[in-house]
């Protein structure tokens, strides 16, 4: 049942100097290919801060919804596995104008909240291949550690929110 | 494959009484095979041990609660190159509050795992078992967590692990924004 | 019935010396579950007598997610970002295989380039798994370059998922019917450069690892798992192909287009130690790697534009009935077990049968009689991710 592993056979003398041998040998081996990056190969890493590595263009990071564009359909929310998109919405109040989205979708509901907790948020990318205005999509935005969970829900009609869509809409 | 084997079954096993379920559908739905509880041990050794179409390894077992009754599923499979086959075998419970089953262990080294799993989380006790532990919740915890009438606990151990309002209320609270966006976007204006 | 788990019962120490007059006992020593060697979070009850292992009970659920609720819970497509977590260094196989259960279930034919694109994710990512187990398994035994090398080579296939999904390791990129993207001419060519230089490389890792003495006498005839072990333990993977047994699901059951692709299936030989042992299961992810590569340039050949996406449901109801796929993925056989109901969104059980859980049920039988030193080089061959232990 059990491995006997440790048992050591007394070796004759030419074994115990084959085993010398192939030991020294592997070694050296070993180490010349070591060796050989010291000037054969480029170094790869990336020194983080001073250079940052261009991100490909479907990279998924920090969510950012556009909310002159949003129709308050929910969809992003029903297909959200984690359930961390918070949305609130009502109807327009009689007689006031329908706006469009950038792709002819006319605005028919009031959007009042809509805030996605960064902290719950898995970044599968399933709420932005459900949004029929394409107004939620991934940024490329990595870097948002915070001190609090707090400040990880970001409430997208806050006008310092908003102010990213300068940055990252691509009109 | 199922009929033969349930035949085969139902010859050479005493009561075990051997149904086959062949699905209408057979390239979308496996099949299977449901046999007396009580009877388990003595199918699975003969389909171990019988020559004609043996099954050398267990694959895995599987709990499926139907709320009226619950089953014990045992993949078993043959890993042979020559001749690969699947089963799956069911047992019936409908003890719902002391549901027990012979184990399978001194057959299938395999079954010593996924029977404490299905322990764990199902409820259902095996006789003979040589060590009915929990293997994934902890050991004080109570209840079975994949049965369906399930309600977790709400404190363990002095900490409250089952919230009455998961939710966020705070966010979901309504604020009105819209005087700040017009204010955001008469400044961008400007 | 006797019981082949005799944990409980008193244990004889198996010390040349008077027991009775030293008054000895075996030590308890806890393994884990935050140990460099354990990869992850497992802990492992290790009862040593002075340094040989008498019985190592190991503990589980230190990661449990209860990823078979959840999914009680979500629609079929909101399963995959948590199937992706399971095996967090094997995703692609993961998902392949989840989307595999549930087109089973609907009926899907799933377009040509899509099967033959998932063949290609599917073995890049086995690439990237076997590179990455080398590299930690080499770290186990206390040599620290390999890791860096095989972080290079990992890092390349990563970048490509990347590029192709959007996320390095949790992808959510195969999907029930299909694909999420299609992969561009470039970075296809990109797949063929980084095959012959993957070629190269493990040449070079045989060189560096594989032939060394050290490494060697560390790793043959230490953690022996006979063909009967095996079998009675549902092993799968390299750990049944080093054992001797060839049997691989591609070849053997094949799923997808696997029937397709002229490709060998590595086994464990005993070159050197005896078949079974660590050096053999190591030598057989080494050896798969190069089969992979023979397989995507396959893929490369066979690859002609078209649709990447099958004909689904927008609103996924599965019929009635109960299903159980099976898929190889790098560290054994992965299956779903899945059971509907007429009409429902969700699944009614989703079982996860996971092959790191198998092997890490071995350990006990494995362990008795091994230094501790030993001990960590079996655990780190049977290549155990915890996240598809625990689930």
């Amino acid at each position: 049942m059990s491995t006997q592993n440790n048992v050591h056979e007394t070796a004759s003398v030419k074994e115990y100097f084959a085993a010398l041998w192939a030991g020294i040998s592997s070694t050296v081996i070993g180490m010349w290919i070591t060796f050989r990056y010291v000037w054969a190969v480029k170094p790869v890493s990336i020194e983080y801060p001073e250079v940052r590595e261009v991100l490909p263009e479907r990279a998924r990071m920090r969510l950012f919804n556009d909310v002159l564009n949003c129709i308050s359909c929910t969809q992003c929310a029903m297909a959200c596995p984690v359930d961390c998109i918070y949305i609130a919405s009502e109807k327009l109040p009689e007689g006031s104008e329908i706006k469009k989205t950038s792709n002819g979708q006319a605005i028919r509901l009031q959007l009042n909240q809509f805030t996605i907790d960064t902290a719950l948020c898995c970044y599968c990318g399933l709420c932005t291949t459900v949004c029929p205005t394409e107004c939620l999509t991934h940024s490329h935005d990595y870097e948002f550690s915070a001190y609090t969970i707090d400040t990880m829900k970001y409430d997208y009609l806050a006008p310092d929110i908003i102010a990213w869509r300068d940055r990252i809409v691509k009109v | 494959m199922h009929k033969e084997l349930s035949d085969l079954i139902n010859r050479n096993v005493q009561g075990a009484n051997a149904v086959a379920f062949i699905p209408a559908d057979s390239k979308k739905f496996d099949g299977s095979i449901t046999v007396e509880a009580s009877h388990i041990y003595k199918v699975i050794e003969f389909l171990k041990n019988n020559k004609e179409t043996s099954f050398n390894s267990l694959h895995t077992q599987s709990g499926v609660d139907y709320l009226d009754y619950m089953e014990v599923c045992y993949m078993l499979t043959n890993y042979d190159p020559t001749a690969p086959r699947n089963v799956i075998i069911k047992v019936k419970l409908t003890d719902r509050v002391n549901p027990t089953v012979d184990t399978i262990v001194p057959l299938f080294a395999a079954a010593n795992f996924q029977e404490r799993e299905i322990y764990d989380m199902f409820g259902i006790k095996f006789n003979n078992h040589p060590d009915m532990r929990r293997i994934l919740c902890p050991d004080d915890w109570s209840g079975w967590p994949l049965r369906k009438d399930y309600i977790a606990q709400k404190d363990y151990n002095g900490m409250t692990v089952y919230p009455d309002d998961k939710m966020n209320f705070e966010d979901r609270d309504f604020i009105v924004r819209q005087d700040m966006i017009k204010k955001a976007q008469s400044e961008k204006a400007q | 019935m006797q019981s082949r788990w005799d944990i409980g019962e008193p244990i004889k120490p198996t010390l040349n010396v008077d027991t009775e007059k030293l008054k000895s006992e075996l030590l308890v020593l806890n393994m884990g579950p935050q140990h460099p060697a354990t990869h992850g979070v497992l802990r492992i009850e290790i009862w040593t007598d002075s340094e040989i292992v008498a019985h190592a009970i190991p503990h589980l659920g230190y990661l449990h997610r209860c990823m078979e609720k959840h999914s009680e819970n979500l629609d079929f497509r909101g399963v995959i970002p948590f199937v992706d977590r399971l095996d967090y260094l094997a995703s692609m196989n993961m998902e392949w295989t989840y989307a595999m259960t549930i087109e089973k279930m609907l009926g899907t034919e799933v377009p040509r380039r899509a099967e033959l694109l998932r063949i290609l994710t599917g073995e890049l990512q086995r690439i990237a798994s076997h590179l990455m187990a080398f590299g930690t398994y080499a770290l186990d035994l206390g040599a620290f370059t390999p890791f860096l090398y095989a972080f290079d080579y990992r890092e390349k296939i990563l970048r490509l998922f990347e590029e192709v999904s959007g996320a390095r390791l949790l992808y959510n990129y195969i999907w029930i019917g299909g694909l999420w993207n299609d992969w561009t001419d470039d970075q296809l060519s990109r797949v063929a450069t980084f095959c012959d230089e993957m070629e190269e490389e493990a040449k070079k890792y045989h060189d560096l690892v594989s032939m060394n003495k050290i490494f060697i006498e560390r790793t043959a005839n230490v953690g022996v798992m006979n063909i009967q072990d095996c079998l009675d333990f549902g092993a799968s993977g390299p750990v049944l192909r080093g054992a001797g047994m060839k049997w691989d699901l591609r070849k053997n059951e094949p799923y997808s287009l696997y029937s397709e692709f002229d490709f060998d299936v590595p086994v464990g030989t005993g070159e050197v130690g005896q078949v079974g042992d660590c050096w053999n299961r190591y030598i057989v992810r080494m050896k798969e790697v190069v089969e992979s590569i023979k397989i995507i340039r396959q893929v490369m050949d066979k690859l002609e534009p078209g649709s990447i996406m099958g004909k689904v449901p927008k609103v996924m109801k599965l019929p009635e009935g109960e299903v159980y796929v099976r898929a190889e993925c790098p560290r054994g056989e992965l299956a779903f077990h899945l059971v509907t109901k007429e009409g429902a969104k969700e699944p009614y059980r989703l079982k996860v049968k996971s092959p790191c859980f198998t092997h890490t049920s071995m350990l006990p039988r494995v362990a008795p009689g091994q230094m501790i030193a030993d001990f960590v080089a079996t655990v780190g061959s049977i290549d155990i991710v915890l996240g598809e232990v625990d689930r």
